[in-house]
């Protein structure tokens, strides 16, 4: 409707520009970088490709990369919707300073992340000593991977929910309370349903940068094959010793995986959002 | 619009003034860049390139002014390879030098400059820690179940292959001395044990040593150099130079592709060569590196003993063959790893 | 009335129990995976003491690290923002084939390993690279110097800002610019005077994000760059040459100032959104 009030006046042509502009955009920053992966990928020819993908190690570290991926979404989710509910709805002392600081896992190098981790929960130190000795172990393992994702991915759920959170009014829920609903009943049927939209955007953000994150993994994994190493570091293994087409290979799959989640995310979060219209 | 229009304006000025200027139109000053691998960076900065500098000042009046990157190597070989506009490439591993002959930036034999186109070399060594609790004596050391060995990852340190070689080559040296012929199967073996107690793989040779340092593992596989260079900054390790181990020999050569773009050759050219110097050479011993030149060699012979035996990348049948058998898809080592991975 | 206020009452009562295990839950959380890392990362630049964590500062390197990361980061703002709300005006309001894949994309740079990124610019924009070859034989260099470090920064911080606006400018609904439309605004009138203003929050957010993430990167720019000291080092390069030096004061220095600039904007942003939400 409103698309039809646009185009009365000469705003047609303004609408193609502005969408030129963005395919301009998208096309020389995001998709010709990927048809470049993409035919250099392919470069060696389909069976060579495939065969590579499907070596043991790389569909390995395939396999490592979205497991610890989908826990660590998990997780996030859970702990990104209660911090957001308390950032926005609760009250104590620093709490502004809290809220700046969620981003900061975004301002600190990933590098400098890997190097911390290790530091703080490596086996020398006070912490990874006290776990090792318990049979724990949490850095040059698996949990050490799932440490450093959730640390840089924190910030998505996170601050995809607070705003929704933010515009959402109390009353409903109270009411709802008032005709004897439990908080969890509650939370349920009238909040979540409310957030899902940005808790989906949110956990489709911290997937993407799970699958994709090097710097800090690279220093906390161990890097050992089979066991803890991760896509990105197998595929960097083989661009530095040349070879190319196994790197790009699972460059490809990575980059199909997370177009697919994105895409079943943001479909759910469409959908989502029509049903909350209705309610 | 205008917005676009200004920014695109402003971008297209500054992308003009970011061109280089690649012949030189000065005279008195000129630019040589430096393309080497990470180790070497505190010899070059403090003493090499601060000699040469006043050495070519006072023998031509020219200052010369350097630009550095000191990068892992594989991807400072490759860096040169895609465009970056080294005149010199001071590397680790003579392949990624080879690399750049291949490519066509290099014209010129490299070879077949003063010892053999090599600059530094340096010997693989075991490190552990102080007071040796585990008592570390040799390579079969470090194949006990009670140990925790640290090596980075062939595959993403070029430089970290010397390491792996280190120890396959022991293994067919060592039976090679006992029987006159070399054992793979051994060497394989001895290299499968130790490889099973490596439980970090870090990404270069320095990280390693950090990890090292951090007090992970009870021995690390690494560069004399390397521990070297770190007891002068003040962290000392205790090592051990193991019977058998590899020669590591670092190239260094012109760029003539670039060289000949900058118009800088004699000034390059005179910089490898005064690597070569003795002066230089005792540079690089004062940082750990053995000295190429049999004479300032002589003179620190204390400082770097000599293992029993020692074979260098010629062992093997040159790098080639080692990236084919060794670390190719069914090489040695790869199939060690996935060995290592089923168990 | 009174029995529903009453009611009220007793529900919020309960709830605050409840509430106060949840506070300590998110606050406990937040201290473990950001305050304590933040810690670690403070107790190691100041280390060896205050003098050293200034002088390693000021060095020439440092410095001119530093400032490069300042040009780049203005440059990505400066190119994203704009783009983004291109973006994020063409997918909110037009209608066209493919929009939902298209929405997909904007999330992949998150996907991409950096190493992988650095590699595909090196492909399209080296000297011998699909568009970099037309730039060479003018003598502009694109990589291994300012142009492809931009270029790759602009793709890593790609989606900030469409993310952010995309909800608000959903949210916002159509109605005002409609209203404005029909009172004869143009469609630029419309814009400014109407749509900016209503997405001025989310932008701000993105165009946080945008700098913090611009400040941070690293990976794909060490790729990019030939990590040519003062000349194609960032603030992040160098505290990676820092780390490789074994000058660990310099490097944790360095950090502290990168998290320091971000927090200090994000601070700058929670000011500006409280002084909004008072009025």
């Amino acid at each position: 409707m409103s698309n039809r009030l646009f185009s009365k006046n000469s705003s047609r042509g303004s609408d193609l520009v502005l969408r030129s502009l963005s395919f301009f955009y998208i096309g020389l920053l995001l998709l010709l970088p990927i048809i470049a992966i993409c035919s250099e990928a392919f470069k060696g020819g389909l069976s060579n490709l495939w065969a590579n993908i499907i070596s043991p190690q790389a569909l390995y570290s395939l396999k490592l990369t979205i497991l610890t991926a989908v826990i660590m979404v998990v997780l996030n989710v859970v702990t990104g919707v209660a911090t957001a509910w308390v950032l926005v709805r609760y009250n104590f002392p620093l709490k502004n300073l809290m809220n700046a600081l969620i981003d900061l896992p975004f301002a600190i190098p990933t590098v400098v992340t890997g190097i911390m981790l290790v530091a703080l929960y490596g086996p020398n130190s006070l912490i990874g000593g006290f776990l090792g000795r318990r049979g724990i172990e949490v850095i040059f393992a698996k949990p050490g991977i799932i440490l450093a994702l959730l640390y840089v991915s924190f910030p998505f759920v996170v601050r995809t929910v607070q705003p929704v959170l933010h515009e959402m009014e109390k009353e409903m829920e109270e009411a709802a309370m008032t005709l004897g609903a439990g908080p969890f009943t509650v939370f349920r049927r009238i909040v979540l349903p409310t957030l899902m939209p940005a808790v989906l955007t949110g956990a489709a953000l911290s997937f993407s940068r799970a699958i994709g994150e090097f710097g800090s993994i690279v220093i906390v994994s161990g890097n050992i094959p089979f066991k803890t190493q991760v896509a990105s570091v197998y595929i960097y293994g083989e661009l530095e010793s040349y070879n190319t087409q196994g790197a790009l290979g699972l460059s490809v799959v990575l980059l199909v995986c997370s177009f697919l989640i994105l895409i079943l995310l943001n479909g759910m979060q469409m959908w989502s959002r029509k049903h909350e219209a209705v309610n | 619009m205008r917005k676009f229009i200004i920014i695109s304006i402003l971008l297209a000025i500054g992308m003009y003034g970011c061109r280089e200027k690649s012949v030189q139109t000065e005279s008195d000053e000129i630019t040589l860049t430096l393309g080497a691998y990470t180790v070497p960076k505190e010899a070059y900065e403090k003493e090499i390139i601060p000699a040469f500098q006043k050495y070519w000042l006072d023998k031509t009046g020219q200052s010369v002014k350097f630009e550095e990157s000191y990068i892992a190597s594989g991807a400072q070989s490759r860096a040169i390879e895609g465009g970056f506009e080294a005149d010199i490439a001071a590397l680790s591993l003579e392949m990624d030098v080879e690399r750049l002959r291949t490519a066509g930036l290099i014209t010129h034999n490299w070879k077949e400059r003063p010892h053999n186109g090599f600059v530094t070399r340096s010997v693989v060594i075991i490190a552990f820690r102080e007071n040796n609790p585990k008592n570390i004596r040799d390579w079969s050391d470090l194949a006990r179940p009670d140990i925790n060995v640290l090596y980075p990852n062939p595959k993403t340190s070029g430089g970290a292959m010397w390491d792996v070689l280190a120890i396959y080559g022991a293994g067919l040296k060592l039976s090679e001395e006992q029987t006159g012929m070399p054992d793979p199967e051994a060497a394989a073996q001895l290299l499968k044990s130790i490889q099973r107690n490596v439980k970090v793989m870090d990404k270069s040779g320095r990280a390693s040593v950090t990890t090292f340092e951090n007090g992970i593992g009870d021995a690390i596989v690494t560069y004399e150099n390397e521990i070297l260079l770190r007891g002068i900054q003040g962290r000392e390790f205790p090592y051990v130079i193991p019977e058998a181990t590899i020669l590591i020999e670092n190239p260094i050569a012109v760029i003539d592709r670039n060289v000949d773009k900058h118009q800088n050759r004699d000034v390059a050219e005179a910089f490898v060569e005064f690597t070569h110097s003795p002066r230089s050479q005792r540079a690089f011993a004062r940082y750990g590196f053995r000295p190429v030149d049999q004479n300032v060699a002589a003179e620190f012979s204390q400082s770097f003993p000599q293992p029993k035996y020692i074979f260098d990348i010629g062992y093997f049948g040159g790098w080639d063959v080692v990236f084919e058998t060794i670390f190719g898809p069914e090489g040695v080592w790869t199939k060690i790893i996935e060995e290592l991975g089923r168990e | 009335m009174k029995q529903s206020i009453e009611a009220i009452r007793v529900i919020r009562k309960k709830r605050r129990s409840g509430k106060n295990i949840l506070m300590a839950a998110v606050i406990g959380w937040f201290l473990f995976l950001i305050l304590f890392p933040l810690y670690g990362i403070i107790k190691e630049a100041f280390q060896t003491g205050f003098h050293l964590f200034v002088s390693s500062l000021i060095t020439p390197e440092s410095r001119h690290s530093f400032l490069l990361t300042l040009w780049i980061t203005t440059a990505t703002v400066l190119i994203n923002t704009l783009f983004g709300v291109v973006l994020a005006t063409v997918l909110v309001k037009q209608k066209f084939r493919g929009k939902l894949l298209f929405e997909g994309l904007v999330d992949l740079p998150f996907a991409i390993s950096p190493v992988v990124a650095g590699f595909m610019f090196i492909i399209l924009f080296g000297p011998q690279g699909w568009i970099g070859n037309w730039f060479e034989s003018s003598g502009i260099k694109i990589i291994y110097a300012f142009p492809g470090m931009l270029i790759a920064t602009l793709f890593v911080t790609m989606p900030f800002v469409a993310r952010e606006v995309i909800p608000v400018l959903r949210e916002f609904g159509i109605q005002q610019e409609e209203a404005a439309f029909v009172l004869g605004a143009s469609r630029w009138q419309t814009f400014w005077r109407v749509t900016l203003p209503a997405i001025k929050w989310g932008l701000a957010y993105g165009v946080t994000l945008t700098i913090a993430r611009s400040i941070g990167e690293f990976g794909a720019v060490l790729v990019v760059s030939g990590s040519i000291i003062r000349k194609t080092q960032t603030a992040t390069l160098h505290i990676h040459q820092e780390f490789t030096d074994f000058n660990y004061v310099g490097a944790f220095s360095a950090a502290i100032v990168l998290a320091l600039a971000s927090f200090f904007i994000l601070t700058l942003m929670q000011r500006l959104y409280k002084r909004k939400e008072e009025k």
